[in-house]
């Protein structure tokens, strides 16, 4: 915005036309950034069918559009076309604006989500310090909406809810302090002459926060960890549990006063990934690409947009999956954990990171050796994993499409297909693998 | 001291377990999902995908029928309507009317077991949703017919194939069925 | 209900309505809750939402006809509803049944066990908030599903046993197909072990959640799985030997298992996964020692059983599942009486839930294995 702001004082017109040209402009990038944050999140909603329906073996929607693509819009479309129901004992205008409080708590943080260098709506000196601010404004908005839907359940979903975000907006800021501790800057994207935190880091993974030292490692974890508690994600979904509350503060929601409700949701998931990338994992930077080159070239800057794009979309997988492999915690148990272990842990990382940056001098050898050692060991880490996966696929089997009535081409009760091997992975027949 | 080692293995352990957990749902992405995309992107069509037992829809052939109503006195609830009369010239018996309800069917199979000739049988139709329910009212017997004689022991029995009666009911020209693959069903 | 506090301010309990349409309750169950935030005072259930007067409906059907409503008083272990009412009518009759038949009663049990413990266990995990494992298990019970088609017909709603036997006969064919699906399945517990059981999330939910002790259970009634998970080592299979059961070896597993203390959620999860575990071992049994014969004994066509009265137990998969016949010589039963697992279990809970909290409330009700349809015949 500031870019734009120069280029109309430049021109000369006057103090009314400029501003009255700059409130025309701002309009225009907000409706922009709100429209690119709902499609995203429109996306992410396929994404989520699609990766849930993979991981529990079946298929996701793959109708509507090319691999079901365009589920989205099918939903958004039945959603528009739904009744709009207010209970009648309902408190109507607190029921009536609590989706807009949510929406816009999480939309508007978009106006500061570093895209690609260059490439970010407004680059305020202060940016994750407002993301912060302006995401507790949906707190607000799940609250109201508790209440205002003269429904215990919704009230009890509401104040769950509440508790829950207000006390995880704790550890998520004490590990963000790390970072900003680092960097030096609470600016998000930064150029040359202002260095953000993406630009103070660099484009291969142990110039990253994330790997600079245990101390961020174990900071990641747990701001990333307080952002999915905060996005009502599960294991932390409790007040929207679909077993217990059926959903929580948005039961009485229906047509698209619950579909603001759950593209905030679904906006907030990418919000959230595209925060850790910008802190934890160097955003837009290409590796072996300095700063300058990327400010130079229009076609570099859209390969950091594209890396930025990729790195945070692997993140939402991630929250994707976590969501689709754990239980949810119960409202006493997420409290302790965030008080018990987060907060005291993410003490101790800034403080950690605090007597690193005092002991060990930026830049210097003692320094890279720890980058590269805590590069490792992540590396490590995700090898033993991937171990582990091949281990599963081995004992299990590949071909879970057990077909025991060999429904092929042959029909029914053919034996030579019960005859057929498993796929690639033969089982040891008849013995338990431990 | 205990609490401080309780408080890291709990920790430990909750990455292990936890860990094991995601690698579990993560191998899922690289195997085959076992949906069949019913009903148009089947290999065969649904019919000739079920088993010989499968119980569907009941039908009747008329032609094998003896008349001797055990399967309407087998069934639990009185779904099938058998009537039999004598015919004043000829003496003979004849079925003038086999009305199924399938709306009441329970598919249990006894009316089944009951039958000496085989007249009454589950074929493998299961799409029986209408509109109207006395559209599942199902007759068998357009006019009377003289009943058939019971078939010797081991006799072999000529009928029509599976579901050949049903299917002129369940899919009538002014029904549409679902998009289907192949042959099985109009 | 008011009550004054020490700074005179007063609270009020919150009366809450579990009520029947609820994602949750296993079936059209209710419970009120009354709540003082989130720790309840006291769960009172209330049921008969799903009650269809299976009982009195025997009394205007024929012995051999009332078959195919016995599944539906349980339609998740349909065999054995179906084998205690053969049992009851054989007890009166006095047949003897063919040992074939009484090794295809045990198989078609067996794995209706294992499915039944699918959708317990599968329920179990999604109330408690993971999805997947219950989407896993169901695969896996669709793979028994397409089993008991090809033996009998139907997936759910079977009618396969009949007054002194069974009504259908296995091939080689199928017997190789259930072995299959048995070297197919063991692992896949394995894996469901390693995905969920273990789970340090789940293990907090349900550990020392709901204990409920050896006395309490067996005061109250409880039978099967949840009698064992307290403590208390009793299985009908092995106490009161009926079928072929006698034939086969097998261990029963009693609590408490791994870690926790006996009667909590976790042991009656874990006892669960436990016997699914023995169940393949007894189906292996079978297919090994399947004798030749007939499958059904000689009955009358119009069954009249002689003036009596006859309580047959099974061990189902939630309990013991007694049926209590009285006849009195004519072609219907004059009275059919269903001692379910269920019911059982949905009276204790109004004796453990003081205390528990919302959430725990819900890990009780699924690990207890009510469902509404036994409860309310």
């Amino acid at each position: 915005m500031e870019f734009i702001y120069n280029y109309l004082s430049g021109l000369e017109l006057g103090p009314w036309a400029t501003s009255i040209l700059f409130a025309m402009a701002v309009l225009v990038v907000a409706a922009a950034v709100f429209l690119v944050a709902l499609t995203i999140a429109g996306f992410l909603v396929v994404v989520e069918r699609r990766v849930a329906g993979r991981v529990q073996s079946r298929i996701g929607p793959n109708r509507v559009g090319p691999f079901g693509v365009l589920q989205w819009l099918a939903d958004g479309l039945k959603l528009f076309m739904k009744e709009d129901l207010v209970p009648a004992q309902a408190d109507g205008p607190m029921f009536r604006l609590a989706p807009y409080l949510v929406m816009v708590g999480v939309f508007a943080a978009f106006a500061s989500v570093p895209f690609g260098m260059l490439l970010i709506a407004s680059d305020l000196n202060v940016g994750i310090l407002y993301i912060l601010a302006i995401t507790s404004v949906a707190t607000v908005g799940i609250l109201m909406s508790g209440w205002a839907s003269n429904n215990k359940w919704s009230l009890l979903g509401g104040i769950r809810s509440t508790a829950q975000i207000v006390s995880y907006e704790v550890p998520a800021a004490l590990s963000i302090l790390s970072v900003v501790m680092l960097a030096g800057s609470l600016q998000m994207s930064g150029t040359a002459s202002s260095p953000g935190i993406i630009s103070s880091q660099g484009g291969w993974p142990w110039d990253w926060y994330a790997f600079y030292n245990p101390f961020t490692l174990v900071a990641f974890a747990i701001y990333f960890t307080s952002a999915v508690a905060e996005g009502n994600r599960t294991p932390f979904d409790l007040p929207e549990a679909e077993s217990e509350l059926v959903a929580g503060f948005n039961t009485e929601y229906s047509g698209m006063r619950f579909a603001g409700f759950f593209l905030a949701e679904f906006a907030n998931v990418y919000l959230m990934s595209a925060i850790a990338t910008t802190l934890f994992f160097g955003g837009w930077q290409i590796p072996a690409v300095s700063l300058a080159a990327q400010a130079a070239s229009f076609w570099l800057r859209l390969v950091g947009l594209a890396i930025f794009v990729a790195k945070a979309a692997v993140l939402c997988f991630v929250v994707v999956w976590i969501r689709w492999t754990f239980p949810r915690l119960r409202v006493d148990q997420l409290m302790s954990l965030c008080y018990r272990y987060l907060v005291p842990i993410a003490f101790a990382c800034l403080a950690g990171n605090a007597v690193y940056l005092l002991v060990i001098p930026a830049g210097s050898t003692v320094d890279n050796v720890i980058h590269w050692i805590t590069t490792g060991s992540f590396g490590l880490l995700v090898l033993v994993f991937l171990w582990r996966v091949r281990f599963h696929i081995k004992r299990s089997g590949d071909r879970l499409d057990f077909d025991l009535l060999a429904r092929g081409e042959k029909g029914s009760f053919d034996p030579a297909i019960q005859a057929r091997p498993y796929g690639k992975f033969r089982r040891r027949h008849g013995k338990e693998s431990a | 001291m205990g609490a401080l080692v309780n408080y890291f293995a709990a920790i430990g352990r909750s990455f292990v377990t936890l860990g094991d957990g995601l690698a579990v749902t993560f191998s899922y992405m690289f195997r085959k999902p076992i949906t069949i995309q019913y009903p148009d992107r089947t290999k065969l069509p649904v019919t000739s995908m079920l088993p010989a037992r499968s119980r569907g829809i009941l039908e009747m052939d008329a032609g094998l029928c003896t008349g001797c109503t055990m399967c309407a006195k087998q069934c639990p609830i009185d779904c099938i309507h058998i009537e039999v009369k004598k015919d004043e010239e000829t003496k003979q018996r004849m079925l003038t009317s086999v009305i199924i309800d399938a709306a009441k069917c329970m598919f249990c199979g006894l009316c089944v077991e009951a039958c000496p000739s085989g007249a009454i049988r589950h074929s493998h139709e299961f799409e029986g949703a209408m509109y109207d329910v006395q559209r599942l009212m199902l007759s068998f017997v357009d006019q009377p017919r003289p009943v058939a004689k019971p078939p010797k022991k081991d006799a072999e029995v000529v009928t029509a194939p599976l579901g050949s009666f049903v299917r002129k009911m369940l899919y009538p020209a002014d029904r549409q069925g679902p998009p289907r693959t192949g042959g099985g069903s109009p | 209900m008011s009550e004054p506090t020490q700074t005179g301010a007063q609270r009020e309990e919150l009366v809450l309505n579990m009520g029947p349409h609820h994602p949750s309750t296993h079936g059209v169950l209710r419970f009120v809750v009354h709540t003082d935030g989130e720790i309840m005072r006291k769960a009172v259930p209330e049921v008969g939402y799903l009650h269809r007067g299976l009982e009195k409906l025997a009394e205007s059907q024929t012995y051999a006809g009332y078959m195919p409503f016995t599944d539906r008083i349980n339609y998740l272990e349909a065999m054995f509803t179906e084998q205690a009412y053969a049992m009851a009518v054989e007890a009166l009759l006095a047949t003897e049944i063919p040992p074939r038949a009484e090794f295809l009663r045990v198989i078609a049990c067996e794995l209706n066990r294992i499915a039944n413990h699918h959708i317990t266990l599968g329920c179990i995990t999604m109330d408690l908030g993971a999805y997947t494992p219950f989407v896993y298990l169901l695969r896996e019970r669709e793979s028994i599903n397409d089993l008991i088609e090809a033996l009998c017909g139907n997936r759910i709603t079977h009618n396969y046993l009949r007054i002194g036997g069974v009504a259908y006969d296995v091939d080689n064919i199928w017997l190789g197909q259930l072995e299959s699906y048995l070297d197919h399945f063991e692992p896949i517990i394995n894996e469901f072990e390693a995905l969920i059981v273990g789970n340090e999330i789940l293990i907090k939910r349900m550990q020392d959640i709901a204990v409920i002790s050896r006395r309490d259970a067996v005061a109250w009634g409880l039978t099967g799985p949840n009698l064992r998970a307290s403590g208390q080592d009793w299985d009908v299979r092995r106490d009161i030997p009926y079928g072929a059961y006698p034939q086969f070896e097998f261990d029963v597993p009693v609590g408490p298992l791994g870690r926790g203390q006996a009667g909590d959620c976790y042991q009656r999860f874990l006892v669960r996964v436990e016997e699914m575990r023995q169940s393949c071992r007894i189906l292996r049994q079978c297919l090994a020692k399947l004798p030749e014969g007939d499958i059904k004994a000689k009955v009358p066509k119009m069954i009249k059983a002689p003036k009596g009265e006859s309580y047959a137990s099974v061990e189902g998969a939630r309990g013991e599942m007694g049926c209590y016949l009285v006849s009195d010589g004519g072609k219907n039963p004059y009275r059919v009486k269903w001692r379910t697992g269920s019911f059982s279990a949905m009276s204790i809970i109004e004796h453990t839930s003081p205390g528990l909290m919302i959430a725990d409330l819900v890990a009780l009700v699924a690990t207890l294995d009510v469902i509404a349809p036994e409860c309310d015949r």
